[in-house]
Order: C-alpha cells, then sequence, then structure tokens
C-alpha cells in the first residue's frame, strides 16, 4: 500500500508493504498524470489518491504519533502555506490554517535560494527583520533593501526571519515549537525563531496517514 | 422612516430582512403574502451589483438583501428588522434600500418574548436541512407540530446562517445548533441569554460572517469553550475554511 503526501512542490511517499522503505520525494511537477495512490494529502491529494485525509487531519495525526509529549504546538511550512495544530492533554485544543496571508513564504524562500545561489546554511540570523506577511510582498522589502546598500544575503536573511517570526505568531508564540516540512532542512528559517524548534522533518503528514490506517 | 407597519391587503409578495416581529408574519400568512428572505441569496445577479450602495467589506449577508432587493422587482414591501435581534448594520441598509428602491421598506425592531422551543436545532436531521428549516419557517407564524426526533450531540454549531451554506455539509447530523439560528427558530431573535447558550460536553464551530459584530461574540465565547474553533467567512468558503472545519470535526472525534 502506497501513501502519498502531495504538496505543492514536492511529493512524498512511502510504501507501507515493505517494512524496511524508507520515504521518497519527487519534485511535484514531475510526477506523472496517471499518478495514483492508496491514501493520499496534501494540497494535490484529491488529484492523486484513491482516498483522501484533510491536510491538518493528517499534520494532527502525525503529532500525535511522533511527539511523546501530551501538550504541543505543532507548524507545519509549507511551499504554499502554514498550518499548526495545538493538542492538550493529547486532544485537539487548537488550530489554523493561512493559506492566504500566509501564501507562498515556502516557495519563496526557496525560489531567492536559486535565484540568488545562496548557501542557508551559511547564512547568519541577522539582528534585523522585515516584517513578512506574504511570501511575494516579502521580495519587494528584499529588492528596497539591497537598492539602498544591504548585501544580498543579509536581505534574504532578514526575509527569512521575518517569515519565521510570522509563522511563530501565527502558531501563538509558544515557548516549544515542533516543526514539519522542507523548512526544517534550512537552518537559517529553524534558527530564527525566537523559541526552542523541535524539526521534526518533512514526513510528519506520512506518519499521520499511518495513523489513520492504524485507527480506521 | 415607516416603522413596524402593516400588511396592506393588496400585498401579495413581501420581502423580509432579518427576523420581523412574529405579529407581521402572521398578517403575512393569514393574507396569503408570499414572503421572501432576502437575507438568502436569491437571484443569479452578482453581488458585486450592490457595490454602488454598499461597500464591497460589508457584511455578506446584508449584501444579499440589497441584492434581492435591487433585482426582486416584484415586490410591494419590505419589512427589515433593525433591532438588537439584528444589527446595527441592518438599519443602515435599510435607510439605503428606502431610498433606493420605489416600494415601502418598513423598518421593525423585534422584541417577541414568547418561546417557540428549538426542536429543529436539537434534532436528527443533517445540519444542512436544519438551517434550510429553521430558515423556512421564519416565515411561518405558527410552529409545525411534527417534528423530525432529537439526536444525542456530538458537534456543536454555534452563529448565524451562513451566507455560504455548503459549510454545513462538513458536519455530521448529530450536530446540535446554537447561537442566533437557535433564536431563529425560538422566534426570539433578541434574547441574548439564549444566543449566548453553548455545550460545553462537545466541540463547536463558533461561526460569524465576516464584518459582522457577532465576530467578537463568536471568538470570545471560541475562547471560553473547552474545545472551540472560531471562524469567520464572508460571501463563500474558501478550501482552507472548509479543511479547518473537517480537520476540527475529524480531529476531536465527532467525526470517523
Amino acid at each position: 500500500m502506497i501513501l502519498g503526501d502531495f504538496g505543492t512542490s514536492y511529493a512524498k511517499f512511502l510504501d507501507i508493504s515493505d517494512p524496511g522503505a524508507v520515504p521518497k520525494i519527487l519534485e511535484t511537477k514531475s510526477l506523472e498524470q496517471d499518478t495514483i495512490v492508496d491514501l493520499a494529502t496534501g494540497h494535490n491529494g484529491k488529484r492523486f489518491g484513491h482516498e483522501v485525509v484533510n491536510e491538518l487531519t493528517a499534520l494532527g495525526r502525525g503529532g500525535a504519533s511522533l511527539i511523546p509529549d501530551p501538550h504541543f504546538i505543532l507548524l507545519d511550512c509549507g511551499s504554499r502555506d502554514i498550518k499548526y495544530v495545538e493538542f492538550k492533554n493529547g486532544k485537539l485544543e487548537n488550530m489554523g490554517w493561512n493559506a492566504e496571508c500566509g501564501a507562498s513564504m515556502g516557495f519563496t524562500i526557496e525560489l531567492l535560494e536559486h535565484y540568488y545561489n545562496l548557501d542557508y546554511t551559511q547564512l547568519q540570523v541577522p539582528d534585523k527583520t522585515f516584517s513578512v506577511t506574504c511570501g511575494v510582498l516579502g521580495m519587494s522589502h528584499i529588492f528596497d533593501a539591497v537598492v539602498t546598500g544591504v548585501p544580498v544575503d543579509e536581505a534574504v536573511a532578514m526575509f527569512v526571519k521575518g517569515i519565521a517570526l510570522n509563522a511563530f505568531r501565527f502558531a501563538n508564540a509558544p515557548k516549544k515549537l515542533y516543526l514539519s516540512g522542507g523548512l526544517c532542512d534550512n537552518p537559517l528559517f529553524v534558527a530564527s525563531f525566537p523559541c526552542e524548534v523541535v524539526p521534526l522533518g518533512r514526513f510528519v503528514l506520512l506518519e499521520g496517514l499511518k495513523n489513520t490506517l492504524n485507527t480506521k | 422612516m415607516l416603522l413596524q407597519g402593516k400588511i396592506d391587503s393588496s400585498y401579495t409578495k413581501v420581502g423580509i430582512v432579518g427576523v420581523p416581529p412574529v405579529d407581521i408574519i402572521r398578517q403575512c400568512n393569514q393574507h396569503d403574502v408570499e414572503i421572501f428572505d432576502l437575507d438568502e441569496p436569491l437571484v443569479k445577479a452578482p453581488l458585486d451589483t450592490t457595490a454602488p450602495y454598499v461597500p464591497q467589506v460589508y457584511c455578506a449577508i446584508l449584501r444579499t438583501a440589497v441584492q434581492n432587493g435591487l433585482h426582486l422587482t416584484n415586490l410591494d414591501a419590505i419589512f427589515i428588522d433593525v433591532g438588537s435581534g439584528k444589527c446595527d448594520c441592518a438599519a443602515h441598509i435599510a435607510t439605503i434600500l428606502e431610498d433606493i428602491l420605489s416600494i415601502p421598506v418598513f423598518f421593525t425592531k423585534n422584541q417577541d418574548s414568547v418561546d417557540f422551543g428549538t426542536p429543529i436545532c436539537q434534532s436528527n436531521l443533517p445540519l444542512l436541512e436544519k438551517l434550510q428549516t429553521i430558515t423556512h419557517r421564519v416565515k411561518l407564524a405558527e410552529m409545525p407540530k411534527n417534528n423530525p426526533p432529537a439526536v444525542q450531540a456530538k458537534a456543536g454549531f454555534w452563529g448565524v446562517p451562513p451566507r455560504d451554506f455548503s459549510i454545513l455539509e462538513l458536519f455530521p447530523a448529530t450536530t446540535h445548533v446554537f447561537g442566533w439560528t437557535r433564536c431563529m427558530e425560538n422566534k426570539t431573535p433578541d434574547n441574548v441569554k439564549l444566543e449566548a447558550l453553548y455545550n460545553a460536553d462537545i466541540p463547536t464551530v463558533f461561526f460569524a460572517q465576516s464584518f459582522c459584530a457577532k465576530t467578537a461574540t463568536a471568538q470570545f465565547l471560541a475562547q471560553k469553550h473547552p474545545h472551540g474553533l472560531y471562524l469567520d467567512i464572508d460571501v463563500t468558503a474558501s478550501s482552507s475554511a472548509k479543511s479547518k472545519i473537517q480537520a476540527f470535526l475529524e480531529l476531536s472525534g465527532a467525526m470517523p
């Protein structure tokens, strides 16, 4: 049985019929049109899944599987949107999904990396930040700063920190934050949060799909 | 400004906005006057045709009332409730309708306090049918005696009937209805105590229309409720709004 998390930019797969299998990642744009999996989630889940699980539901169930603490806030930063779930005593307490004001933040970070040929492992967290509520609008801050003489890498770092702060406030400013999604692999983004961050990686939603199967 | 008003014997079709006093509804029923609920989308004309009269950033329900008023040209009169059982915005809309329409626009203040009961709010009907029934019954002065059986609640919907009824399809039939919709069924739209009622034992979505004053109450009650989700939606529900409802109900155990 194949599980699939079909995000805006990347699709993640796991074959649970193979006990030793590890998740695989493909660019969503490279998927064949006739790709089909047994159970899917993600922005493009309906296109590629026989059955579909809501992204927030998958995130919550994945968090419940992976996080031993009965109280937690889990934030997923994707290419297109940001969303979080908060559990207390093992039960859903709060949730949010920001597809409009949090639009395209992850996508923009990757776009800037390629456009400016940056290495995020080499960038320092800046003291200053931009006020960023949207990836597209935030880019204009970078261009304005570069025009005034701010080095490109510093301007991008201010942008990334602004995105992290926006996501932090969206998740109700916790002391400890569990992080899901591809941005877990971006050390600048993770270090830009003003709280303890526990990166869980890209496969939390796949874990949520596994949890869904177990509860059926 | 025409206050309260009576049903003229020549009327055959009237529009209502909000819940006018049951005496007005009774007169309509007695004279076989057809009632059009202008809070509901009744015409195909784009909502933006109201833009010359109402700002686009405004309650979608009241924009819809204006849209209906503009395009339902066979109405004889409109009764619009402007009391605290509706909202301040309705009073402004009433003034606008009175100016732009050639038919009488009556300003009512519904302070009815006789409880008609809330059997539909607690019934086993799918939530969509519950709200369709409740909004239909606004046009009736007498409550039908045969009601569907009650159901044990597993979820709650608090709020006004939404502009976009499609969100109601996401809830289980075991959803009980609270808030102003319950006041509507009880025919006491000005009953603040009833409006603030909720069941703390069931996960509840606290809904309000975007740009409505009730957003404050909805958010306030959602924070007080041990398992509440606050949600405001404008004209139509986005996919993320629908997903939030779906995930909330699934993760809270109200849906399988």
